[in-house]
Order: C-alpha cells, then sequence, then structure tokens
C-alpha cells in the first residue's frame, strides 16, 4: 500500500489526484490538502470580472467529489516540510494546519510515500504598497472572490459614466516582477467591449501598464507568429488590437506603490512616474509561500526544497541571458534530495525567466517572471502522477515520463469579450513554450506552424467550450479522462 | 482611434458561418498541438 499526499487543489493538485484515482486500486491511498473548499476554473474568471458569468458557474465544491472518488480531502493548509520525519515519527511527513471548522488552527503530521506539492503561486499583494484587492480603486480576477469585487467596482463605475462622469481604467501588472500578463491582456479587452455595450466607451480612457518590454511579451520574450497567412510578431500583433480598440499602453514599468488611484512607478528609463486611475486590475507579483522545511533532528533545510518556490530538476546555476538553453527548464518535476517529492505547474522554481532581464537605469530589475500556463499545469501534473503510478506498481523509480517546457506546446485562448456573437478571442499556440533558439534558431526559438494566432468570433466559442470542457474533466464525469488537459 | 482592422477583415473575423469552420479548424489545430505531446529536451546517453 502506498499513500500519495496532494498539497493544492488547482488545476495542477486536482488533475494528479484524479489520475493517481483513476489509476491505482483502492489499497493505495490518494489524499488531497488544500484551504479552498471549491474547485475554480480560474480562467472564467476573467468573465466573472465583467459581470458577464457568476462565480457560481466557473466552481463546485471538492468535499463531495472527493468523497464520491474516494480521494481523501484535508480542508487545510500545509506549513512545513518534513520529509525525514522527526525524532519521534519514522515516515516523512508534512505539518498542515486546518483552516475551517472546530479543527480550525489544529496542527496534524500528515505522512506519506509521495508527496506532490501542487500548491501554485501566493499572490503576493504585500510586494507593492498599497495593492490590495478591493482597496485604492485597485481589484484583481485572480480568485473568484476578487472577480465578484472588480465587477462591483467596474460596475458602480460604469453607472457613474453613464450620468457624465468621464473615467480612467487602468489595467495591467502591479509589480515590477510580476508574471500572468495574458489574463490581464483578457481583462482589458473584456472590459473595452463591456463598455461598448454599456455605450459609454467614448467616456473612458483605457490604458495598459505593464513591466514587459513590448507589447506581447506575455513574459515568454514574444513570439513570432503565423497569422492570417504572415508571420507576424507578437508585439505588432497586440499593437494593432491595442490601436484599433483605442487602448493606450505604458511598457518597461514596475509599479511599485499605490495609493488612492494613483499607480507610481518607475520604468526602464529610471524615470519615476504616476498614472492617475478611477478603476485599476493590476495583477501582484508571485511568490512561494514561505514554506520552511526540517530534516530528522529539527535543522533548518528549507533551501534543499525551496528556492522560493520548489527546488526541482531544472539547472539553477546563474548564467546570463545569452547562455540560455531548454536544457536549464525542469523535465519530471522531482525535488533532487527526496526522490518522493515533485512540484507541478506554479509551484517548482523556474531556472531563470524567459523574457530577457531587464533593469533601469536606477538598477530596478523590471521584466515578466515565467508564466505557467493552466496547459502546461495540468500536463505537469499528469505526468508526475504517471512516474509516481509507473513507481508504485513496478517498484522502480524510473521516471519515463517527461515534459519539459522547452519541449511542450500550449493552446492559450485569450477572451477579447464576451457573447455568443459578438464575442471575440484570440487564439495562440505556441511550440515550445520556452523558446529554443539553438533548434529554431531562424524563427525566435519556435516552430512557426505551431506558433499561430487567430483573431475572431471562433475564439470565443474555443473558450467558451473549453470552460465547459474543463469543468465536466474537473467533476470527474463519465470519460473526463479523454480530455487532454 | 487608428481602426487597423479594416471592415473587410471585422467582417470575417465576426460572420458566424466563416467562424463556424474556423472553429473546426482550431480545435483540430490545437488538438493536434497538444496530440504532438511532450518529452524531455537533454539527451540520455
Ligand atoms: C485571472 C486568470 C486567468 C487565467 N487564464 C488562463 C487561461 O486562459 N489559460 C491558461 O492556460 N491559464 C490561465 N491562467 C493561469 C492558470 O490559472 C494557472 O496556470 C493555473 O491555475 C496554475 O495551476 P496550479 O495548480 O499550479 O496553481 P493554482 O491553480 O493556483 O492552485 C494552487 C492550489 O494550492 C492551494 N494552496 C495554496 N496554499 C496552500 C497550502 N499552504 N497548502 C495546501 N494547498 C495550498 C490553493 O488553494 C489552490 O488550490 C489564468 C490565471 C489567472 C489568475
Amino acid at each position: 500500500m502506498a499513500k500519495i499526499v496532494v498539497l493544492g487543489a488547482g488545476i495542477s493538485g486536482h488533475v494528479a489526484a484524479a489520475h493517481l484515482r483513476r489509476k491505482l486500486s483502492k489499497e493505495h491511498i490518494v489524499e488531497v490538502v488544500s484551504p479552498n473548499s471549491n474547485y475554480q476554473w480560474i480562467p472564467s474568471n476573467i468573465w466573472v470580472g465583467i459581470g458577464r458569468m457568476k462565480s457560481k458557474s466557473i466552481l463546485f465544491p471538492l468535499k463531495p467529489l472527493y468523497k464520491k472518488k474516494h480521494i481523501n480531502y484535508k480542508q487545510a493548509k500545509a506549513v512545513a516540510f518534513y520529509p525525514e520525519g522527526d525524532i519521534q515519527l519514522e515516515n516523512p511527513y508534512v505539518e498542515v494546519e486546518y483552516v475551517v471548522g472546530e479543527q480550525k488552527g489544529k496542527k496534524e503530521k500528515v505522512t506519506y510515500d509521495y508527496l506532490i506539492n501542487a500548491t501554485g503561486p501566493k499572490l503576493n499583494f504585500e510586494a507593492t504598497e498599497g495593492l490590495n484587492p478591493g482597496q485604492n480603486k485597485t481589484f484583481s480576477v485572480c480568485t473568484y472572490n476578487h472577480a465578484e469585487h472588480a465587477w462591483e467596482g467596474l460596475n458602480a463605475l460604469i453607472q457613474q459614466m453613464k450620468q457624465g462622469k468621464k473615467a480612467k481604467i487602468l489595467i495591467g501588472t502591479g509589480h515590477a516582477k510580476a508574471t500572468c500578463q495574458g489574463a490581464a491582456f483578457e481583462y482589458i479587452l473584456n472590459v473595452e467591449q463591456e463598455l461598448r455595450r454599456h455605450k459609454v466607451r467614448d467616456m473612458a480612457e483605457i490604458t495598459w501598464i505593464s513591466n514587459e518590454y513590448q507589447l506581447g511579451d506575455f513574459g515568454m520574450d514574444g513570439m513570432l507568429l503565423s497569422y492570417g497567412g504572415m508571420t507576424m510578431k507578437s508585439h505588432e500583433m497586440v499593437e494593432m488590437i491595442f490601436e484599433d480598440r483605442n487602448i493606450k499602453w505604458i511598457l518597461g514599468a514596475g509599479v511599485q506603490k499605490i495609493e488612492n488611484g494613483i499607480a507610481h512607478y518607475e520604468n526602464l528609463e529610471g524615470e519615476f512616474k504616476t498614472e492617475n486611475y478611477d478603476f485599476a486590475m493590476l495583477i501582484p507579483s508571485f511568490s512561494g509561500h514561505g514554506f520552511k522545511a526540517y530534516d530528522k533532528t529539527g535543522n533548518d533545510i528549507t533551501e534543499k526544497l525551496f528556492k522560493g518556490f520548489m527546488v526541482v530538476d531544472a539547472d539553477y546555476t546563474s548564467k546570463p541571458y545569452e547562455e540560455w538553453t531548454v536544457q536549464d527548464w525542469p523535465e519530471t518535476y522531482q525535488n533532487p534530495t527526496y526522490k518522493n517529492i515533485f512540484a507541478p505547474g506554479i509551484a517548482f522554481a523556474p531556472p531563470h525567466s524567459i523574457s530577457k532581464p531587464r533593469k533601469s537605469k536606477n538598477g530596478t530589475e523590471i521584466f515578466p517572471a515565467p508564466p505557467r500556463t493552466g496547459m502546461p499545469s495540468g500536463i505537469t501534473a499528469k505526468l508526475v502522477a504517471d512516474n509516481i503510478i509507473d513507481a508504485i506498481k513496478s517498484g522502480k523509480n524510473e521516471l519515463q515520463h517527461k515534459g519539459s517546457m522547452g519541449n511542450m506546446g500550449a493552446a492559450c485562448i485569450a477572451s477579447a469579450g464576451f457573447g455568443l456573437t459578438s464575442g471575440s478571442g484570440i487564439s495562440i499556440t505556441t511550440f515550445p513554450i520556452v523558446p529554443d533558439y539553438k533548434t529554431y534558431a531562424d524563427t525566435q526559438g519556435r516552430k512557426l506552424g505551431k506558433t499561430f494566432a487567430s483573431i475572431g468570433l471562433a475564439g470565443h466559442w474555443l473558450k467558451l467550450a473549453l470552460h465547459h470542457a474543463f469543468i465536466y474533466k474537473a467533476k470527474m464525469k463519465p470519460l473526463w479522462w479523454l480530455i487532454p488537459e | 482611434m487608428t481602426k487597423r482592422i479594416s471592415k473587410y477583415q471585422r467582417f470575417k473575423m465576426m460572420n458566424p458561418i466563416i467562424q463556424f469552420f474556423k472553429f473546426l479548424y482550431l480545435s483540430l489545430k490545437i488538438m493536434v498541438i497538444v496530440a504532438g505531446g511532450h518529452g524531455g529536451t537533454r539527451r540520455v546517453n
């Protein structure tokens, strides 16, 4: 009998738990520890944030599903890691703390044979002074609660605009090293379309603010892509979209401080500037959760497990951008010291960014951190689960399943407006996610045929179809496993 | 405001019939990329 503990019930934790349960017999225990009671399909938060979708459409409670599927579930959060156990307990364990009910605050040692750390990012709002969702007229769409508040804020402003108020809207990244530009990009286009729908577009000035050096960088160093029979750079495509929709942009901006309706930022020129707004949605920086780790005798071994996020089989040697290769990126997401610990999705520490690192004239680093979107989060979770399943079944730790972001494609359907006949989406695929500048030297590190973009109504339908398909899959309904990650 | 997308391009982007076929095409294309799989990048000697 083996016990696999999965920390986190987001995209990667839930995918891993579902595959483990499906492929392992009931004598093995699959246990999920996560503080959230609901599963949420995060990509659809964009539509919650413009009032076109209710949050209940993007979530469902985990407890009944896990009970039905024989997956143990503890609504608790991991606090500390003891990969060697301690002097009293021989087995490796994670110290967890319950977050609800009578047990709230109670700590427990959760032992494991295999551990999957799928705790994703901490939404590090504290890293930017004054950036707090719902305060200082700033909002977030990173969780369904945040997205609901964002819609309340936006709707209130729309009503004021209907009364004649001129408004400034600021959307983008709220930290010099934030990631997830794609989500902010979707939100700005959706907000722009909603303002048109409410017939107040001419009352608003909409501005994109981002730590990207160029538009369309998306934390992926930009892309050369096929678009409508042409080969185009992603910054040209995004520029076309923004100009067409009368959206202004501020680039190379590291937002440092938020006051009520004022964003203070430093740019790559080293200038300190401000931007006023009546409504802002700024993505915070993402960080690790600050977990601690201890060996058997209680010595602090945090650096063996964490570099902010979890240490895995990446090459963390510090080297200049010109020397980065796809081989730096992890393939199995296994911790090199404790081979029964894995970290798929956003939980693993990347070797470096994907975008070229840049500093302002004052030496401040201003560039996007590397994104890990839903598709790679799901794929890496599944391959980790498959390696554990193989190890349990064969007794050998061979790690046959591999998936480097340097040898993996991703599809990202960016919503550009909601509506069955008036909606729009920008469908982008890229292969590989991390550019391989050696193999695809002439096409900016990507394979052109597999790196393409398309804009139009079909993109909205696709995004909507994926919403339904992935919620069906997450609910583990019949044949759910046929739907790919 | 600079109209960067022409009326004809916009018509193509929003026409439900054209977009229905585009939807099928994109779904297939994405499936091909997903089905293309993934793997490691390090050579094992
Ligand atoms: C607004 C928005 C829109 C997006 N849109 C898209 C999109 O269109 N397409 C796309 O591919 N990607 C999109 N993404 C990215 C996608 O959501 C992420 O890639 C994905 O959620 C990462 O999965 P994960 O499981 O690693 O992390 P998460 O989904 O964040 O899950 C982390 C889990 O860990 C739990 N957890 C946290 N702390 C602890 C702890 N101490 N102990 C135990 N559990 C813990 C959390 O409660 C959560 O359940 C979007 C992201 C955002 C914010």
